[in-house]
């Protein structure tokens, strides 16, 4: 591992963690935890859910990188994540393409606008 | 006095929103560049795919030790925003690369050297002629291993020696992608952070403006 830095980690379809990893991001640390999860037609939200959360915790991991069709299936776990390390990044799948309005971080930015800001 | 104090906060506040707004529209930028970079990859991952197989390219390939070569620095700011940066482990690469070729070539026996079975009658009579000193001697054969197996090693290889072009492409789509977002993670935390500031001016603001009603009520009053 080059330095000390940090780790970007990926949950997506297949093509998306094959993309990432031929880019090199990939890790298999050594208690063989990879940092990237692909979710298949039969991934549980419940075991994305988990990595995803054990991602949060792992204090190796700098930017989390997840397909937003994955990410509204764990709206509340990533809308719970405030703190900025690590970053939560949606990203487009295949199938379905970036929508802005649903990202959490925009939504959050949106919120400013809201009547209760200029209350 | 107040009224100056409001005028204040209301530029600060101003300039507040225009920074905002300002990283808005980089944030839109980047991620647009970020989705055509991310499709460009699946492009040509689905050309790889079609060129040599259908199952030649999947996460069954993937190698049993999987070492990053990108790695990502994170540097909190003193005003709270984070910066995020890419290190690519570019010197190991190039490096080990040039080891892989090699060990491509050298498939075969890991050891050097000719492996003598049975040994003829005239090293045995030699042996006996020079006693102890030469039973002493190291083996033959010393079995070393040219290069350890090298865990960091181009994921390129995971899919074949020979993979198409189209699949290199991906992978140099694919880095662009990471170094983009990295800075999109920045400036996400960036966003964020000029939002609560913006927030905290507001309602500073509010506070501002409550006092000076306040004391023009109380002229009143009097």
């Amino acid at each position: 591992m080059a330095g000390r830095g940090k780790l970007i980690a990926v949950i997506g379809d297949e093509d998306t963690c094959t993309g990432f990893l031929l880019g090199g991001i990939g890790e298999l640390n050594k208690n063989r935890k990879p940092n990237f999860l692909v979710v298949e037609k039969d991934t549980s939200i419940t075991e994305i859910e988990e990595t995803f959360k054990s991602f949060l915790v792992r204090n190796d991991i700098g930017i989390i990188l997840i397909n937003q069709f994955i990410a509204e299936m764990i709206r509340h776990a990533i809308d719970a994540h405030m703190q900025s390390i690590p970053a939560v990044l949606e990203i487009p799948s295949k199938e379905h393409p970036y929508d802005a309005s649903k990202d959490s971080i925009l939504r959050r930015a949106k919120g400013m606008f809201s009547a209760e800001d200029f209350r | 006095m107040g009224v100056s104090e409001l005028e204040e906060s209301s530029l600060l506040l101003d300039e507040k929103l225009l920074r905002f707004m300002d990283q808005l529209e980089s944030l839109e930028e980047k991620r647009a560049t970020l989705n055509s970079l991310i499709e460009q990859g699946w492009f040509s991952i689905s050309k790889a795919r079609y060129s040599m197989g259908n199952k030649q390219v999947s996460a069954l390939q993937y190698a049993s030790e999987i070492e990053p070569l990108v790695c990502v620095h994170a540097r909190t700011l003193d005003n709270g925003e984070v910066d995020f940066s890419t290190e690519r482990a570019q010197q190991k690469c190039s490096k080990e690369a040039g080891l892989d070729a090699k060990s491509v070539e050298d498939i075969g026996p890991q050891e050097e050297g000719i492996r003598r079975r049975i040994r003829p009658k005239k090293d045995i009579t030699e042996k006996e002629a020079s006693g102890e000193a030469s039973s002493e001697k190291a083996p033959e054969v010393t079995p070393v291993r040219k290069c350890d197996q090298n865990p960091q090693q181009d994921p390129l290889k995971w899919f074949g020696i020979l993979v198409p072009q189209s699949l290199k492409q991906a992978q140099t789509s694919f880095k662009q992608v990471i170094e983009l977002s990295a800075e999109i993670a920045a400036l996400q935390t960036a966003v964020l952070n000029t939002r609560q500031e913006l927030k905290r001016s507001m309602k500073d603001k509010h506070a501002a403006q409550e006092n000076i009603s306040a004391a023009q009520s109380d002229k009143v009053a009097d």
